[in-house]
């Protein structure tokens, strides 16, 4: 099976990369981190092929849709995220100018092109990383949770449409992961012991995507954190104020 | 009419040359209010496009974001407004087709026209607005909840509402965050964004009583209100020849 993850070199999508790896899968793996991406090549002892790219900027997400041209795909995992947290009007505009692009318009971007030009194998499988945000909101991440959200709502709306040119599509919502990204931006008496391990969580994102699921919330109290959030959202929302937003000593960007 | 109406009031309106935010506009300056209206055309005179010598127009090009919520927040400060009362962010542009041919050009112009655009001017204005406790709406669209046809459209719009779910929550004591989700108005949207809409048309809700409709909503402070419930059958008596090109 070839796979192509991005954000692959750190947290999530590493755990996802080595656990392909250690299958036997060929996985391209996407970063702009190069230490981590280095890591990643000696470690897999050169079978990762690792692909330098910044998201955040249109001509390299053109450069890496040109690298793959000839490629077919059985599983693609649009993983990269970043955030921006803390006060949502002290937070610098090109802040969220990137935070937009990588987190929506680099996954919209690859997903659409890789389907256009033709680098989708049959009965493969694109897979979306939104956020439990979805479900619950996310007061002081305001513009991370916009980008999660518009994320979700396009893998629902080209799952019909993707599904028949045979390609299917899955949506994943995970909760807290222990992972650098989760322990930049939390407030800091956050404990870590109640994130999920990337490991775990990668397996079940495998899982999902290699079943055809259409979306899977993953993570610790993550199916109560739907259940509630679309039975009372504005209840849900004030709560992740009051456990986060009014928590948040600082802004991170 | 209620008492607050009474007062005249800062408004903004962006997307205010056409559809609904050029209604929105003349219907507030009607009322006594002061609007700066923004779009990204050129126009030779302000008086004669608007018929209102309340609204005051000005030029921001939402594919320039930063830029556009620049030349708003100076607008402002040139009219010497201390506060603003309500922001109708408004503009937006669409493209339908399907997913696998839509171009990186048309997702990012959409991305960046409506939502990055909406998130810088919303920061941008945030002071005025702290000042006036005042009421930040935003234009989403009933496509919000997912739609084949225009997949990008539908992520922005979505987008939006997961930005006003939080920001609601985060600015609750300072200003009134919310969300209104038009159904299929007879505007030019559709037209614009490439959207045969045949013989269906007929059922669109008239731009006026969408207008109507938003207008009660941002009365009522809605946290989040979906319009296509208040129209049907109705639509039909009206001309449906309305907004098309």
């Amino acid at each position: 099976m070839k796979a192509l993850i991005t954000g692959a070199a750190n947290g999530l999508g590493r755990a996802m990369t080595d656990q392909l790896l250690e299958a036997g899968h060929e996985v391209w793996a996407v970063d702009r981190d190069t230490d981590a991406l280095d890591d990643l090549a000696i470690k897999s002892r050169g079978s990762c092929r690792v692909v330098l790219a910044d998201l955040a900027n249109p001509s390299s997400i053109q450069r890496l849709l040109r690298d793959v041209k000839d490629v077919k795909f059985d599983l693609v995992v649009l993983n990269a995220g970043i955030s921006a947290t803390g006060r949502f009007e002290e937070i610098p505009g090109a802040a969220y100018e990137k935070l937009i692009a990588i987190n929506l318009t680099a996954p919209l971007v690859v997903a659409s092109q890789l389907m256009r030009q033709n680098n989708m194998a049959p009965k493969s499988q694109i897979v979306f990383i939104s956020s439990l945000s979805h479900a619950v909101g996310y007061p002081g991440a305001s513009v991370y949770a916009a980008t999660k959200d518009a994320l979700a709502i396009y893998a629902k709306s080209v799952r019909k449409p993707f599904k028949k040119r045979g390609v299917g599509v899955t949506a994943v919502f995970p909760g807290p992961i222990r992972t650098e990204h989760a322990e930049r931006y939390s407030p800091k008496d956050a404990k870590a012991n109640k994130r999920m391990l990337p490991e775990d969580m990668a397996k079940l994102i495998l899982k999902a995507a290699s079943k055809g699921k259409k979306e899977l919330y993953a993570g610790k109290g993550a199916g109560a954190a739907k259940f509630f959030g679309k039975l009372a959202p504005n209840m849900m929302s004030k709560m992740m104020r009051k456990v986060i937003f009014d928590k948040l000593d600082s802004n991170t960007y | 009419m209620a008492r607050r109406e009474l007062k005249s009031r800062n408004v903004l309106i962006t997307g205010a040359t056409d559809g609904l935010g050029l209604e929105l506009a003349k219907a507030y300056a009607s009322r006594g209010h002061r609007v700066v209206a923004t779009g990204r055309q050129l126009l030779s005179n302000d008086l004669d496009f608007f018929g209102s010598p309340n609204i005051s127009y000005i030029r921001a090009d939402q594919s320039e974001p930063e830029a556009a919520a620049r030349a708003i927040a100076q607008a402002m400060e040139k009219f010497q407004w201390q506060s603003l009362d309500l922001a109708i962010l408004n503009a937006a542009t669409g493209w339908t087709g399907h997913a696998a041919d839509e171009t990186p050009e048309q997702i990012s112009d959409q991305i960046t026209i409506n939502l990055t655009a909406p998130v810088l001017i919303s920061k941008a204005i945030a002071p005025l607005l702290f000042a006036a406790k005042g009421q930040l709406v935003m234009i989403g669209s009933t496509a919000a909840k997912g739609q084949s046809q225009f997949a990008t459209y539908a992520a922005t719009k979505a987008g939006l509402e997961g930005f006003v779910r939080s920001l609601r929550e985060e600015w609750r004591t300072r200003a009134h965050v919310q969300i209104i989700h038009p159904g299929p108005t007879r505007t030019k949207m559709h037209a614009k964004a490439g959207l045969k809409t045949g013989f269906v048309r007929m059922f669109f809700m008239p731009t006026k009583r969408a207008v109507r409709a938003i207008q009660r909503s941002i009365r009522n402070r809605d946290g989040k209100r979906v319009l296509s419930k208040t129209y049907g059958w109705s639509s039909i008596f009206s001309s449906a020849k309305e907004g098309e090109l």
